[in-house]
């Protein structure tokens, strides 16, 4: 039984990090432009379809082609703050929620039609290998994309404490006003926070490669998961996402472990529920914009 | 000389003459289908309109209570033997109920965080629905027992009847939203949409007005489920609370123009005519290609016109009718 537990856990947490490069872009963005990004789960697609192309195409290993996919979605990110989210910012909330939800629409079913409904997988020759011990099992693959993910949410975090530019983002975060007459561009902050959120987003997507098959709904998943991780971590709180990530994580796999295959979704959204039941007062971001 | 009121009710009345009189003209059965489907999405997207455009309280899940009605009405029909007719009074009263809960968690959360809510609870009613088999057929669904000719079942040979249901519903959801446009509740709902704060602060009794708008919505969207389970014969959690009738409701009605009265009427005859025109050019082979019409002309609307072909015309018409004496002179 034990063993069980410590097994969903482990699950739980290697998935987890998944969650967290997806959560912590669509808390960055909402953190520092003010906008919900329902088109983040739609990178995390890009990105898949980019490695597997690189992998299939020029024989490239899904983790290198993160040198490619976050450069790649970077730029993305820049484009689309200058081209979209530039014109609704300031706007009431229709817009705002509607333009990147039609975004997400557009990249959903744009890759539906191109790419059909097939699913796609890269294997690598560490997909189906595995670390045994005490009775415990743990995907090399999944270890990987794990530690990569850790890795990069570290040094997020050393970015925006440490870098003049990174100071700035907090800065346009905490109070907009200010930080603007402290002599912040917001547009070149806000262009850079889309940037490295749909960067992450990109990391995610080649991380998952190896083990994850790539089809054109697949960002759904992960962005329902991030927006609750999002909430429960409180609002543009990259610490808090990523701390909310891995539970989200843990809570899936129990679900999965103890209730059944399909069950992991509906174990995540009732802690979503329940917790805006019991504490909406932790939602002070959702509450007061 | 008439005024614009008097040549607002002559437009009407052939609007209604026309409606009434199009399946004794139109005899193709592919052109009536769309019809009902413009009709159909027109009412859903009247029902969401009232709270999402109105009191601005954008919820992307409606299909919780398109399902909730569908399955209310089925499972009446196949377990007991009750006519649609009440089932679907009856699924619409339990959606409403169930408004009640998911409004007392969604609205606790403003803007995108609302939506994302109400994603969240229709989303846990299909996973529930699915997931337990023995209460209501899980993942598999039924198909509606075809009775032929049974007007009191709500089966019909013909389309043509079906037609006629779908426009009277959307004839009660056009007048609700008239007469709430036109009362007290309907001057709350707006100065909710424009500031909740400022609404509350000059003695709106927000919490209630917005509980009071989603019932009827719901109710609304109930009816809808019930109908269109009776028309395609067939259930399952997939269609009834497929979250595309949630986009679906709230892109009619933005397309259209939000908050206004035939928004979503006007909305949903592009968004279906483009949908139809697509289908007969490309045929059903290549998936995506409807919604990322939609999706595309969804963000043109934002972008250039956020507030919808309504917004258009009633600026348009506005322009004529400050330069007209201009011209004439």
């Amino acid at each position: 039984m034990l063993e069980t537990i410590v097994q969903a856990v482990i699950n739980g947490l290697l998935i987890g990090g998944i969650y967290a490069l997806v959560s912590i872009g669509v808390t960055l963005i909402f953190g520092v432009v003010k906008i919900v990004n329902f088109a983040q789960g739609e990178f995390v697609m890009v990105g898949m379809y980019i490695t597997y192309f690189l992998a299939t195409q020029f024989g490239l290993d899904p983790i290198l082609s993160l040198v490619v996919s976050m450069p790649v979605l970077f730029v993305v990110g820049v484009l689309i703050q200058h081209t979209l989210i530039r014109r609704v910012l300031g706007l009431n909330d229709l817009p705002q929620i509607f333009l990147t939800f039609a975004l997400s629409l557009l990249l959903m079913n744009l890759a539906l039609m191109l790419l059909t409904a097939n699913y796609r997988t890269v294997h690598t020759w560490y997909s189906d290998e595995a670390l045994h011990f005490a009775g415990l099992y743990v995907p090399v693959a999944k270890l990987i994309a794990f530690i990569l993910a850790m890795f990069l949410s570290g040094l997020l975090w050393v970015f925006l404490h440490a870098t003049d530019l990174g100071k700035a983002m907090r800065a346009a975060s905490q109070n907009r006003e200010v930080a603007q007459l402290m002599g912040i561009n917001p547009h070149r902050v806000f262009a850079v926070a889309l940037g490295i959120a749909l960067a992450l987003a990109g990391a995610a997507g080649s991380l998952l490669m190896p083990f994850y098959p790539a089809y054109p709904l697949v960002g759904q998943v992960f962005v329902l998961m991030a927006f609750v991780a999002v909430v429960l971590g409180t609002l543009g709180n990259v610490i808090g996402a990523l701390v909310a990530s891995l539970l989200m994580g843990v809570a899936e796999s129990f679900g999965i472990q103890f209730i059944g295959a399909d069950s992991g979704l509906i174990v995540v959204f009732l802690m979503l529920l329940t917790m805006l039941a019991v504490r909406p007062g932790g939602l002070a971001g959702g509450r007061r914009r | 000389m008439m005024g614009i009121r008097g040549w607002g009710s002559v437009v009407l009345i052939i609007v209604v003459a026309v409606m009434l009189a199009l399946p004794l003209v139109v005899k193709n059965s592919f052109a009536i289908e769309i019809f009902i489907r413009v009709l159909l999405f027109a009412f859903i997207g009247s029902a969401w309109n009232l709270l999402g455009g109105y009191a601005k309280q954008l919820s992307l899940g409606h299909a919780a209570f398109f399902g909730l009605g569908a399955y209310t009405s089925t499972l009446m029909q196949i377990d007991l033997g009750i006519s649609p007719w009440i089932g679907m009074v009856t699924g619409a009263a339990v959606a409403l109920m169930a408004s009640l809960p998911i409004g007392w968690l969604c609205f606790r959360l403003r803007g995108p965080y609302f939506a994302i809510a109400t994603i969240a609870t229709a989303n846990v009613l299909m996973l529930v629905f699915l997931k337990f088999r023995d209460f209501a057929w899980g993942a598999e669904g039924t198909t509606i027992p075809n009775l032929g000719h049974a007007p009191l079942m709500m089966q019909f040979e013909t389309k043509i009847p079906y037609y006629y249901i779908v426009l009277g519903l959307l004839a009660i959801a056009l007048l609700v939203t008239w007469w709430i446009e036109r009362s007290r509740v309907g001057y709350y709902l707006v100065a909710i949409g424009e500031d909740e704060d400022a609404a509350e602060a000059v003695g709106v009794d927000v919490p209630k007005v917005k509980r009071n708008i989603y019932m009827i919505s719901a109710f609304l969207t109930g009816m809808a489920g019930t109908f269109y389970t009776q028309y395609i014969y067939f259930i399952d959690p997939q269609t009834a609370f497929n979250f595309n009738i949630s986009i679906e409701a709230a892109l009619v009605s933005i397309v259209g123009g939000v908050g206004t009265l035939w928004g979503p009427v006007i909305g949903t005859i592009l968004l279906e005519t483009t949908s139809a025109l697509l289908q007969s050019w490309l045929g059903n082979s290549i998936g995506g290609v409807q919604l990322t019409v939609y999706a595309l002309i969804l963000m043109a609307v934002i972008l250039w016109r956020p507030t919808g072909i309504m917004g258009y015309l009633v600026e348009m018409y506005g322009r004529r009718i400050h330069t007209s004496p201009a011209e004439a002179g």
